[in-house]
């Protein structure tokens, strides 16, 4: 059988989509870490296998695959093991509705947030300004390196944080009232988007635990905490190298009241 | 299961969705409804409202099944597909992923362009006719903030410069790229006929008068507009119009991407 190789960062948002696919089909792959912040995807090692520079990437055999969402379909496509798709094309269409939702509208925004508060301040106390200047400027489209340098050095307008805000504090209310009408998202199955939106909505009860916690969001909590309790998330989760990934410890916790939003953002500041 | 599909004229998202409907063999009674006139916000039996609110797609078709409004012109789509023939959607995986990376291309970068350039061009006037309080009348049926944002800029004619220009290049990367896709020969831009057909046709035949040199040139395009254009289900879709320039019609779409 060809072989499986997934280029991945921490199995958090889009790296860990196709992680915890894998994990769940029980598709035996080779992990290849990519090192997001020291800038591993712009490396010419690996624009040999994926000339966007975009993670993750997937090989299997002489295929390459990319986009976290499409690879994930195509895992559950290919690979025997349990289906993470339902019969009933109703809910498959439900699945696709909230994959899309999540992953255009609702990430983008926590992307931001995550960028401004976390991942940004983080990545320059790890690599100093200097030296992370100078790998953006070996990235090769012009308004990559414009992306890069608004997202590490947090050069968002008050606008955009203000939408991102709002689009987090609508969106996580609208998986709190999907959550009470099924056990899953969309579907009476556990399926991709179950896996899809663990990944977006993991940390949240600690980067936004002003509005994701067993008061306001009971449903969300439970829907978290059995994922969590999934062996698969066990054996994805242990592929992290950060203190990013082992936030998801949080959900150990049984019980986890509001706490005030400067909490949160204070939590991911190592 | 009770079915209705809420379409407008038969362009964009619209066309996409009647046409995979004529493919899928499956019978479902569908009506007209005006998008510009802000009438998908207003349908009648709708108990699950949450697609037709918050969809990424903006002014799309609406499916109602069993009071749920099913939204996003290629979830549509496949789920017609699936419920009928089964012929619009490749059978092996790796195929199967090329289509839906090809779909996610033209929704995420040729619609919210089409759709914007579209709506400067036709929309923008029909919304400015409005007095202010029809409009607000209108926008108050709209539960999604930045769709409502949307509606407001068009009507408003704020077209920026920057995003004109955005638009007019990811429209002609891809008509570019439909003409690349064909140049092995092939028939269809899956091979067989699939989604993107549809999906890519409905959201560039309208550019086809407003952006002619997009299409200069382009022969491979041109030939494939016109199979697509030929199908006994484009055909019966184009049928469903109600005005003389069903390509002409534009209501606000996607979003243009927040992150540039």
């Amino acid at each position: 059988m060809a072989e499986v190789t997934l280029y991945h960062w921490e199995p958090n948002a889009n790296s860990g989509k196709p992680m915890l696919a894998l994990m769940e089909k029980g598709v035996k792959f080779s992990s290849h870490y990519i090192d997001m912040l020291n800038f591993d995807q712009h490396k010419p090692e690996y624009l040999a296998i994926n000339p966007q520079g975009t993670i993750p990437a997937m090989t299997h055999g002489s295929r390459v695959l990319v986009e976290s969402t499409a690879i994930m379909e195509y895992v559950n496509e290919e690979f025997d093991g349990p289906a993470l798709m339902p019969a009933d094309a109703q809910a498959r269409w439900r699945i696709r509705w909230w994959m899309k939702f999540m992953d255009q509208w609702l990430a983008p925004s926590f992307s931001m947030f995550g960028w401004k508060f976390f991942v940004g301040p983080n990545a320059l106390a790890a690599h100093g300004q200097d030296k992370i200047e100078e790998q953006i400027s070996r990235i090769p489209l012009p308004e990559r390196q414009l992306a890069w340098r608004k997202a590490v050095f947090g050069l968002f307008s008050e606008a955009e944080m203000a939408e991102s805000g709002r689009r987090i504090g609508v969106g996580i209310q609208m998986l709190e009232d999907e959550l009470g009408k099924r056990e899953w998202l969309g579907s009476d199955e556990y399926s991709l988007a179950d896996v899809n939106g663990f990944n977006l909505a993991y940390a949240m009860p600690l980067s936004q635990p002003h509005l994701a916690n067993d008061e306001l969001t009971p449903n969300i909590m439970r829907w978290l905490r059995a994922i969590y309790r999934r062996p698969a998330t066990r054996e994805c989760w242990k592929l992290g190298r950060t203190p990013m990934a082992s936030r998801v410890e949080i959900l150990e916790q049984d019980y986890i009241p509001p706490r005030d939003e400067s909490e949160g953002i204070a939590s991911g500041v190592r | 299961m009770s079915m209705i599909l809420y379409h407008g004229e038969p362009n964009g998202p619209s066309l996409a969705v009647l046409a995979a409907l004529g493919e899928s063999g499956l019978t479902v009674e569908c009506r007209h409804i005006d998008l510009v006139g802000g009438e998908r916000h207003r349908l009648p039996g709708v108990r699950e409202a949450l697609a037709r609110d918050m969809g990424v797609e903006g002014e799309g078709p609406v499916l109602l099944a069993d009071g749920e409004a099913m939204t996003e012109s290629v979830f549509i789509a496949q789920f017609l597909d699936e419920s009928g023939a089964g012929t619009l959607q490749p059978k092996d995986a790796y195929a199967h992923w090329q289509m839906l990376m090809w779909c996610r291309r033209i929704t995420e970068r040729c619609a919210p362009a089409a759709a914007f350039l579209g709506c400067k061009a036709t929309a923008h006037a029909a919304l400015a006719k409005l007095d202010q309080a029809a409009f607000d009348a209108l926008a108050q049926t709209i539960a999604s903030e930045d769709l409502r944002g949307r509606w407001t800029a068009v009507r408003a004619g704020d077209f920026p410069e920057a995003q004109t220009a955005d638009s007019v290049t990811k429209v002609s990367d891809a008509v570019a790229m439909v003409d690349e896709q064909l140049a092995d020969g092939r028939e269809w831009l899956m091979g067989d006929l699939t989604i993107a057909d549809f999906e890519t046709y409905g959201w560039l035949v309208g550019m086809a008068a407003l952006l002619p040199d997009a299409f200069a040139g382009k022969a491979r395009a041109a030939a494939w507009m016109e199979r697509v254009r030929a199908r006994p289900s484009v055909q019966a879709a184009l049928a469903r119009a109600v005005t003389s320039n069903p390509e002409a019609n534009w209501a606000p779409g996607p979003e243009i991407n927040r992150w540039g």
